[in-house]
């Protein structure tokens, strides 16, 4: 279906958004004991789960140990159950890869690495159901994840996409919009200096379209950080009531 | 917002059915566009009326099925809901899916899209196990039940259904929202709109007629989309737009390339679609897919001239085999309204086993019969009948189609109009009362006058410049004035001052008003043989914003401050003026003047303002000349030239051949005219670098001209086509001393190997092909007549809006986005197209006329020269009425013509010879060759057609040249007076108004520009583009047309 109309008339979208509504979040921290921090989140029907080791002495081969700050080591994959047709590898080719390799550079611009020096902490990100935003899904687990832990960082870090469409900016695609060949631009956004993180976009785009686009994407972020904020301040609550304090 | 999923089972593009979750928000406030609204919707833009009886929602199979009802403007109170039209979208595709937005977004429709399946209250989901056209009936029912409550009742609802199993559920269910079949609620609430009944009854039987259907395959079905998708991504297939040969519609048909989409390099030429089957369904103008055939099945196209329905079967002479192909599948349907003539009595009993169902005859030959389920069978028997097709399954052999409106009987005038109208998609409701009220008052008791306060904003020039206009003899909508004064001098030496000023239409006509609207959707005055229809309203266009003389108008002008020696620009002004033209001239009367002549001015006219008008008319020549030379030098095509000087060589000759003679002033004012244009478009393009308005001519493609090299070699003449130049100059050499049509015949070939001038938004073409080939001016746009085209109130707008900018201001809305711009040149350029063929028939219909009207065996003996060789006759021009026509030296017995000894032609049996420069005929008793440019004489009559337009037919009569009996010159220039005399008879018989009309048809150059005409009969006619040049010839001033346009012009004169 070549034609799918992604912005009606009236201004809506496909599932009956505005342009500039996100899809509805919802995440909840603290969800495994074993890890040092874990988080899942829903992004309308992208569902990430994150979990967090660390940090702690580096595993890997010792030469990649650095001694001012702490590595950061970050795996994504998406569940065998997480597209419409079953994915027949769940991690380690060439998309997961790369997604890994972003992560890794988020949070390496967002965790206090320094505090750490010789030391590692290990990100894993699952994709359990995925429907466009997938790695604005995994940034903002993954923050959760990485608080969750107790890893100071500058600032949460947000993430959210905005694509492009009828000369209009559409904040937090979805499947359909994504697959629908316009443009997409993934940002991720330290809220509160108003620094980005990563930026990353795939398609061509007008230059004159970008500063709309990206300050579009920058508002979006800032709505999710309000939420994420919502969510921490609310499981603090929760573990300060259990612990009696 | 509450957020639920919707669960789609779709199918993947591996063909895989795959399970798809979508999110679904669902929202408390959506807006329903309703101007009764109590809960403050946020309602923008259009709004429904208050005042109308009842709301009235279609369910998703009638807006499927009969949106051809709801889109009579009468059905008020229209809401559309989201199911409906996604369902449109899904059913019917994206053109009629565009159509219901164009109904939507059209501000004279009082309809609204209510987005029922986002609010929380009115969305239902789907029931598992639940078939969607229940689903969606369901929700449409919802929806307006919440319409319903949210006026709180004040309105009734009417939902109206298709499916008589909802009626019978849902009507007793809600009180004040009703449920009703279509038909009933025609039948309740519009029992006096006669045509929406009609119309209903044809489609739904149309509907009926589609489910029982035989099953015997007559073609291959088409492939998929995806199907064709891929393989001309891959080059396996190329797509492309059907043109069916009007001359073998039933055979030969010709797909053209999108410039872009033809991978395939060594493709390029068309690629032929040759029988039926081959062609599988296509229409005249679809979009198609064609799959090449191997090699050896290439055949080239027909060469031999057909007559009419004559099918020459067996010995079909062919040319160069050429790529052939078949259609695998048609990729947009481009279908219109069509008009057809149903069949007699006899002919539709014939037809056999089923009488509802006829076969009726579009009136283009290119589109075949279409299949008509109908009662009317015997009212409209010979009456011409607006219809529209529905599909065409590979199982039959015809379309179907349902019919919508009666036109009338076949052969009356009025009908042929509005048949020629409808065939050009040209759609004119008269203006309606809205638009009529945002008209300026303007009454010949108190008329308009000019705003102080909108005085001080414009530059003052009624009492510094003198201001005339020169137009053709009674026109009333003038749109262009100039004047011309002396300035101080300057460091260099004396200036002038040249001025154009335009009507100012803009100010009147402000973006996105109603009238705004009409025009842009008329795009520009159609003007046929024997009528006129306006783009706007007569009181702007024959009163307030017509430059009459002797009141104050507004104008918008573009003054060039000259070096009165070298003509150099020192500095060119744009903007908004206001000015009072002194003199309103006419050209014979600019003329006169310029000569020194006594020219017949009224009294009142003739005070001392007079020595200075014939100085500006002195200077203003002077400039022009200089003007031209320099566009000469550029290469500009003077096609005129040979006019000129046989002028010179035979002077008496001249005020008998033509009384409004191409004189010098057409040319002055047209130069002006151009320079404007062409300085404008260098404003804008400047100014708006993505997003103005230009004009540009592409080069011809050199194999047109082929015909004309052939023709000119003939004779010993060679044609340089390298450049516009080089044709201009080898054009100026082919001359004939003894025979002056040899040059004129020329040309016309030259400019019929032209291709069109086209508008375009500067952000869609690369800057080198911005290029006017015919003028040779690097930019070129439409500024000097904004009352008659839609392009010049664009660029009336962009200019208004780059001086805005320059004087530091922001303009207050956005232009138009090259986009939106790109759009609106398309819309125009198909509009002005339609507008010329049009013309073009109109005038062909009112020729038909007149030689009906004639004595058959006397009078229509002409003199007429041949000018292409085709295998079995010749085409010759007519120079004596400007006709061109294939005269056939064989006919279908297969006998050939010969010519005694006195010049007689008897038909014979024998053979016929074709070579390059002539063709001969053997029989029994001798031979005999007619060469490219002979005299021959010939006889006119016409040949009726109950289905189509009339044609006219010529028959040979002798080989020798005709002697007239009258004056016994047979050069041209003594023929157009003989065909005066006798058009304008026949135009007063038939219509009073054409004169007028026909004026103002005419550019103001006054010439009258017809070689579309030319074409008419030009049957072998290879590319469509050969139609069209109408516009172009305006414009490019190919003066030569004045011999051939003895038809329009006797109208006229």
């Amino acid at each position: 279906m070549a034609g799918l109309e992604l912005l009606s008339d009236q201004g809506y979208r496909l599932d009956g958004r505005k342009a500039t509504e996100l899809r509805k979040v919802q995440a909840r921290m603290g969800v495994f004991a074993q890890a040092d921090g874990s988080a899942y989140i829903e992004q309308g029907n992208t569902k990430a789960l994150a979990v967090v080791y660390g940090p702690h002495e580096v595993r890997m081969s010792r030469s990649k140990t650095l001694h001012d700050r702490a590595v950061i080591n970050c795996q994504y994959s998406m569940a065998t159950f997480s597209t419409a047709e079953r994915k027949r590898r769940p991690h380690g080719d060439r998309k997961s890869t790369e997604m890994s390799l972003h992560l890794k550079q988020t949070f390496e611009a967002a965790v206090l690495t320094n505090l750490y020096p010789r030391s590692q902490i290990d990100i894993y990100v699952k994709i359990l159901q995925s429907d466009g935003g997938n790695y604005s899904a995994c940034v903002n687990a993954a923050t959760l994840a990485v608080i969750d832990a107790g890893i100071p960082m500058r600032d949460y870090v947000c993430a959210c996409t905005a694509g492009f469409v009828d000369e209009t900016p559409l904040a937090d695609l979805c499947h359909a919009e994504e697959s629908g060949g316009g443009t997409s631009l993934a940002l991720a956004l330290l809220p509160r200096g108003g620094h980005i993180a990563l930026l990353q976009m795939d398609a061509r785009l007008h230059q004159d379209h970008l500063e709309t686009l990206m300050e579009a994407a920058m508002t979006a972020c800032k709505g999710v950080s309000k939420v994420l904020d919502q969510v921490v301040r609310q499981h603090l609550q929760e573990v300060s009531a259990l612990t009696g304090e | 917002m509450i957020k639920t999923e919707k669960v789609l089972h779709l199918k993947s593009s591996r063909g895989r059915k795959v399970r798809v979750v979508r999110e679904h928000y669902l929202r408390e406030l959506v807006p329903c566009y309703s101007s009764l609204c109590q809960a403050e919707c946020a309602n923008e833009g259009k709004v429904l009326s208050a005042d109308v009886t009842h709301y009235v929602v279609p369910d998703a199979g009638v807006t499927r099925d009969f949106m051809e009802i709801l889109e009579f403007r009468e059905i008020q109170g229209l809401v559309f809901t989201q199911t409906a039209c996604q369902a449109v979208q899904h059913s019917r595709g994206r053109r009629q899916y565009n159509r219901l937005r164009s109904l939507l977004k059209d501000p004279r429709h009082d309809c609204v899209l209510f987005a029922n399946e986002f609010q929380e209250y009115s969305y239902c989901p789907r029931e598992k196990g639940e078939p969607q056209d229940k689903w969606q009936t369901r929700c449409v029912y919802q929806a307006a039940v919440w319409y319903h409550d949210h006026l709180a009742g004040l309105k009734p609802v009417v939902m109206i259904t298709e499916d008589q199993g909802a009626v019978a559920e849902y009507s007793s269910l809600n009180c004040g929202v009703y449920v009703l079949s279509t038909l009933e609620y025609l039948r309740t609430f519009w029992p006096e709109l006669q045509a929406a009944h009609e119309l209903y009854g044809s489609i739904a039987q149309a509907l009926r007629e589609r489910g029982n259907e035989g099953t015997e395959r007559e073609f291959a079905e088409h492939l998929p989309a995806e199907v064709l998708e891929a393989g001309i991504k891959s080059g396996r297939y190329t797509q492309g737009t059907l043109n069916v040969n009007k001359h073998r519609a039933q055979h030969e048909a010709f797909v053209r390339f999108d410039g872009s989409s033809n991978k395939n390099s060594e493709l390029d030429s068309d690629v032929l679609v040759w029988g039926g089957k081959n062609r599988n369904r296509a229409v005249h103008g679809d979009m198609v897919a064609v799959e090449l055939l191997p090699k050896g099945e290439w055949r080239g196209r027909t060469t031999a001239l057909t007559e009419g329905q004559g099918e020459e079967k067996g010995e079909e002479s062919q040319g160069q085999p050429m790529p052939t192909g078949r259609v695998v599948g048609i990729l947009q349907r481009n279908w219109r309204d069509y008009v057809v003539t149903f069949p007699p009595r006899e002919e539709t009993q014939s037809q056999g086993r089923n009488s509802l169902r006829i076969l009726a005859t579009p009136w283009d030959q290119r589109i075949p019969k279409i299949r008509i389920s109908t009662h009317q069978a015997d009212t409209l028997q010979d009456h011409r009948v607006i219809v529209r097709l529905d599909s065409w399954d590979s199982t039959s052999l015809y379309p179907n189609g349902h019919s919508v409106r009666v036109l009338g009987r076949a052969g009356e005038l009025e009908t042929e109009v509005q048949t020629i109208l409808i065939e050009n998609c040209i759609h004119i409701a008269p203006f309606s009362e809205a638009q009529l009220r945002e008209m300026p008052a303007s009454s010949p008791e108190r008329p308009w006058t000019v705003d102080p306060a909108e005085v001080v904003t414009r530059r003052d020039l009624r009492d510094t410049h003198l201001v005339f206009s020169i137009d053709p003899r009674g026109c009333e909508d003038v749109d262009d004035t100039l004047s011309v004064r002396s300035l101080p001098p300057g460091p260099q030496g004396p200036r002038l001052e040249l001025g154009v000023h335009i009507a100012d239409v803009t100010h009147f006509v402000k973006e996105g008003t109603l009238t705004d609207l009409e025009a842009r959707a008329r795009a520009t005055t159609y003007y046929l043989a024997d009528r006129r229809y306006d783009m706007l309203p007569a009181v702007l266009s024959a009163d307030v914003c017509s430059l009459l003389g002797g009141v104050d108008r507004y104008a918008m002008s573009v003054m060039w401050d000259l070096d009165a020696q070298t003509l150099q620009v020192n500095r060119v002004w744009y903007g908004r003026t206001l000015i009072r033209s002194s003199y309103q001239l006419y050209y014979e009367q600019a003329q006169a003047l310029l000569n020194g002549e006594e020219a017949e001015l009224p009294p009142e006219e003739r005070d001392h303002k007079l020595s200075h008008l014939i100085e500006a008319l002195e200077t203003l020549t002077q400039v022009a000349r200089h003007l031209r030379a320099q566009r000469d030098q550029g290469g500009a095509l003077e096609l005129e030239g040979v006019e000129v000087r046989a002028q010179l060589d035979e002077d008496k000759n001249i005020t008998a051949l033509v009384p409004r003679q191409p004189l010098e002033v057409h040319e002055t004012v047209a130069e002006c005219m151009i320079y404007a244009n062409h300085w404008v478009a260098r404003k804008i393009q400047e100014r708006f670098p993505q997003q103005a308005l230009l004009r540009h001519h592409p080069p011809p493609r050199q194999e047109f001209f082929t015909q004309l090299q052939d023709s000119a070699r003939a004779l010993g003449f060679t044609i340089d086509t390298r450049s516009n130049k080089a044709l201009a100059d080898s054009l100026d050499q082919a001359v004939d001393p003894q025979d002056p049509l040899v040059n004129r015949l020329l040309r016309v070939m030259a400019t019929q190997a032209m291709s069109n001038a086209l508008y375009f938004s500067t952000g869609a073409c690369p800057v080198d092909q911005y290029y006017h080939y015919g003028l040779a001016l690097d930019r070129y746009t439409h500024f000097t007549s904004p009352i008659r085209r839609y392009a010049d109130v664009i660029v009336h707008r962009l200019l208004t809006a780059a001086i805005a900018v320059e004087e530091g201001a922001r303009p207050a809305k956005a232009s138009a986005s090259n986009k939106e711009l790109e759009e609106m040149a398309q819309h125009i350029n198909n509009k002005n197209r339609a507008a010329q063929h049009a013309q073009k028939v109109s005038m062909e219909l009112f020729q038909c006329l007149y030689f009906r009207d004639k004595d058959p065996e006397t009078a229509e003996c002409c003199d007429a020269v041949i000018y292409a060789i085709r295998t079995n006759g010749v085409l010759v021009f007519i120079p004596q009425y400007g006709l061109k026509g294939a005269l056939y030296l064989r006919n279908r017995e297969g006998q050939v013509v010969r010519v005694s000894q006195d010049g007689r032609c008897v038909w014979e049996a024998g053979s016929l010879q074709r070579s390059l420069d002539h063709v001969s005929t053997t029989t029994a008793s001798g031979t005999s060759t007619f060469r490219l440019f002979q005299h021959v004489t010939v006889r006119v009559s016409v040949q009726t057609s109950r289905c189509h337009a009339d044609t006219l037919h010529l028959e040979l009569v002798s080989n020798r040249a005709h002697r007239a009996p009258e004056p016994p010159d047979r050069t041209p220039r003594a023929a157009p007076p003989q065909g005066t005399r006798g058009r304008s008879q026949l135009v007063q018989e038939v219509v009073r108004q054409a004169e007028e009309a026909l004026l103002q048809a005419e550019e103001k150059k006054g010439r009258v520009s017809e070689l579309s005409k030319e074409e008419r009969e030009f049957r072998q006619s290879k590319t469509p583009n050969l139609y069209s040049l109408l516009e172009e010839v305006r414009e490019q001033a190919l003066l030569d047309l004045t011999a051939f346009s003895t038809g329009l012009h006797t109208l006229s004169s």
